[in-house]
């Protein structure tokens, strides 16, 4: 027994040293040059957690994209002297967090940009407000999010702030009362979408006909659609993510549904109407980003961009992209990496003119700009008026 | 010295590291009695709702919380292993995956009690916990020469490591005990353990119930660790990640979970600077294990080799020790 108990010690104490070792290698390469200022400038080292693996690749590219291409621009400026180093996701809490703890405690960057969900970061916010690093979601649209601590800012426009404006208008327009939902319960995304739809149009004082809801991957939406249309609604506000939204819309328009529908942030990209075409006329949402806006900035990025990979921006590079110039903004402004003073200059940060538009923090660290509001129309996203 | 060693982001891991290794051995304990369960994932996310809800809104602390949690888990696992006990071989695991999306579902419909698809934020952090519990008692972690965030981070990673060495000694214990033979008997041949006179029913129960209070406990503490629990974490995912840590590192001896989850834990880690490429190779990993070695890295053979060697290399009290670890 007691052979066998030593055995198992010796065991634990091997594998741990094992894991020390295996580990260690990269904690070498960690401060020195990281802070300080030579010549006027001040070099940093910037951490981004992002979802570059898995299910989610596509927004941790784009938001890779926008970071490196703001990067470069950043540093040949001269003002201030970036790093990025990337930490990949993979789009789960636990591997967020791992990643969060590598790049504050080994690598001592200044901030963190990321992680990309929202669900990641309800578990990396805390930590990082908690060791005082200040960290920026350009993609987390969730309720609640710069509330978690001091530290933690985003520069992404929450639903809360995106769908009332887009409703608003629509409801303008088409003077809507009745209005039907429909959302996706079983994704934070959608269902806090739905949450925010749902408390707008109960202040807007509309009526609500019925509730739908529908579950990830569903493929066959006509029993929920069916029910939509003998309420005969004014309006449908959907909250679904755009793979299942565009089949949702292309379904709904075959059942002779024609009423505008207005969707969340998760429906706003291009690839509905590649997937539903025609039917996807009439969708209205509102976004941060807009690429046709005639600003020589938005026209320089989206150029440079398409040099660069050879693809158009969506909002998630944007975000990104203009995440890092107000992160460089306030790095200049605090004169050095220090986390605490990057913080309170992060803070102050008022009237930024980025590729998004006008943008401030509030005092929370939450967003404040105005969403462009857009719909599809013959197949194409213009502004809605 | 040691100050600087004790770098939060490696205890971190280590704390993942150990949380799955006690769910690789909840799959381990019911798979001893030959019963395949996927079932794991839903007890996990059981121990983690039951924990943190009752943390958050009755304010108990959250040992009794992770005892709850555990407690309910090991209940569900009664209640789901006694009407699936005719079931065998993939009809059990496909009873047991139902089961564990059955109970994802309820977490996200039952938005009244779970907050539904949204997840469950601010439950009490465990190491957060005891360092304020600490302090009220006088006690600094700067008079160990630490910072708060190492000490929070090495008394999570203390204390798992605590709780993991127990679990291994308590189920190396029962293998070569009165209930562990009988395991390996209904592995073996049920018909012929029961003729044998081995109450079936109850120790197939007893296994199923065990496993599901392990895994309802590694729940428990992935919650208080991550403090935010969504019901995606609990989805039929984890049931296939934990099933792999066993099926990986050998489902034959209690070593080969461990070490499954310990090497397929550390990997996407250690595989951190190459970035896009590491999933690849982890899958890469798992491809070629399966090739060469099916039943798993580790089992009794390995063991038994390993054990000649060192008793060649001059060890004397390992000679008639031969039994099955």
């Amino acid at each position: 027994m007691k052979g066998m108990f030593k055995k198992l010690v010796g065991v634990t104490a091997f594998s741990s040293l094992l894991f020390l070792s295996a580990c260690g290698g990269n904690s070498e390469q960690a401060g020195g040059d990281s802070e300080g200022a030579s010549d006027g400038k001040v070099k940093a080292d910037v951490g981004v957690v992002s979802f570059i693996t898995g299910s989610g690749a596509a927004y941790g590219e784009a938001i890779k994209g926008g970071l490196e291409l703001a990067k470069e621009e950043i540093n040949e400026k001269g003002d201030v002297e970036l790093n990025l180093i990337f930490e990949d996701s993979a789009g789960k809490q636990d591997q967020a967090l791992t990643a969060a703890q590598k790049l504050i405690n080994s690598d001592n960057v200044t901030a963190i940009i990321g992680p990309t969900l929202s669900t990641e970061m309800n578990v990396v916010g805390p930590e990082a407000d908690l060791s005082g690093v200040p960290i920026i979601g350009t993609s987390t649209t969730a309720e609640g999010i710069p509330q978690i601590g001091d530290y933690v800012f985003r520069n992404s426009i929450p639903e809360a702030l995106a769908i009332p404006a887009s409703m608003e208008k629509a409801i303008e327009k088409y003077d809507a009362k009745k209005v039907a939902l429909i959302y996706g319960n079983d994704d934070v995304f959608t269902k806090s979408g739905f949450d925010t739809m749902k408390a707008t149009a109960e202040k807007m004082g509309l009526e609500i006909l019925t509730t739908e809801t529908f579950q990830k991957g569903q493929s066959d939406y006509n029993a929920q659609l069916t029910k939509i249309k003998s309420y005969k609604p004014d309006l449908i506000l959907a909250s679904a993510l755009y793979n299942e939204g565009a089949v949702i819309m292309d379904q709904a328009r075959k059942m002779g549904i024609d009423v505008p529908f207005v969707g969340g942030n998760g429906f706003n990209s291009p690839e509905v109407i590649k997937i539903a075409g025609d039917s996807s006329d009439g969708l209205i949402v509102a976004t941060p980003w807009y690429g046709e806006k005639e600003d020589p900035k938005v026209q320089g990025f989206v150029k440079k961009f398409k040099e660069k990979y050879g693809n158009d921006p969506d909002q998630f590079a944007a975000q990104a992209y203009d995440a890092l110039y107000i992160l460089a903004d306030a790095i200049k402004n605090a004169g050095e990496a220090d986390r605490d003073k990057v913080r309170d200059a992060l803070a102050e940060t008022k009237d930024f003119e980025g590729i998004l538009g006008n943008f401030s923090f509030d005092e929370e660290g939450d967003v404040i700009m105005d969403p462009t509001v857009l719909v599809i129309e013959d197949g194409e996203f213009v502004v809605f008026e | 010295m040691i100050a600087e060693l004790i770098n939060p982001y490696y205890l971190q891991v280590a704390s993942f590291m150990l949380i799955n290794i006690i769910l690789g051995i909840s799959v381990y304990i019911t798979l001893s009695t030959g019963q395949l369960s996927l079932a794991n994932a839903g007890f996990m996310g059981i121990g983690a709702y039951t924990s943190a809800l009752l943390t958050i809104h009755f304010e108990l602390p959250i040992v009794v919380g992770i005892i709850a949690g555990a407690l309910v888990a090991a209940i569900c696992g009664i209640l789901i292993g006694i009407p699936t006990l005719r079931l065998q071989g993939v009809y059990l695991a496909i009873v047991t995956l139902g089961f564990g999306e059955v109970i994802r579902v309820v977490f996200v419909n039952w938005e009244t009690l779970t907050n539904g698809s949204v997840g469950i934020s601010g439950i009490p952090h465990i190491g957060r916990e005891i360092l304020s519990t600490l302090q009220g008692f006088g006690f600094n972690p700067s008079m160990l020469g630490l910072q708060n965030n190492q000490f929070i981070f090495l008394s999570i990673f203390t204390l798992l490591l605590l709780v993991t060495i127990f679990i291994i000694w308590f189920f190396r214990r029962q293998h070569s005990s009165r209930v562990g033979r009988a395991f390996a008997a209904i592995k073996l041949d049920e018909k012929a353990a029961e003729s044998m006179g081995i109450n079936i029913t109850y120790y197939k129960v007893l296994a199923f119930a065990q496993g599901a209070l392990v895994a309802g406990f590694a729940g428990a503490m992935y919650a208080h660790i991550l403090a935010y629990i969504s019901p995606a974490d609990f989805a039929y995912h984890r049931a296939v990640e934990i099933l792999i840590f066993v099926v990986f590192g050998g489902s034959e001896v209690i070593w080969g979970p461990v070490f499954g989850a310990f090497f397929l834990t550390l990997m996407p880690e250690v595989l951190r600077f190459i970035s896009e490429y590491r999933y690849m190779i982890y899958g890469l990993i798992i491809i070629i294990m399966m090739a060469v070695r099916p039943q798993g890295l580790i089992d009794v053979n390995m063991l038994n080799w390993f054990k000649r060697k060192r008793v060649k290399g001059g060890h004397k009290h390992g000679a008639g020790n031969q039994k099955g670890m």
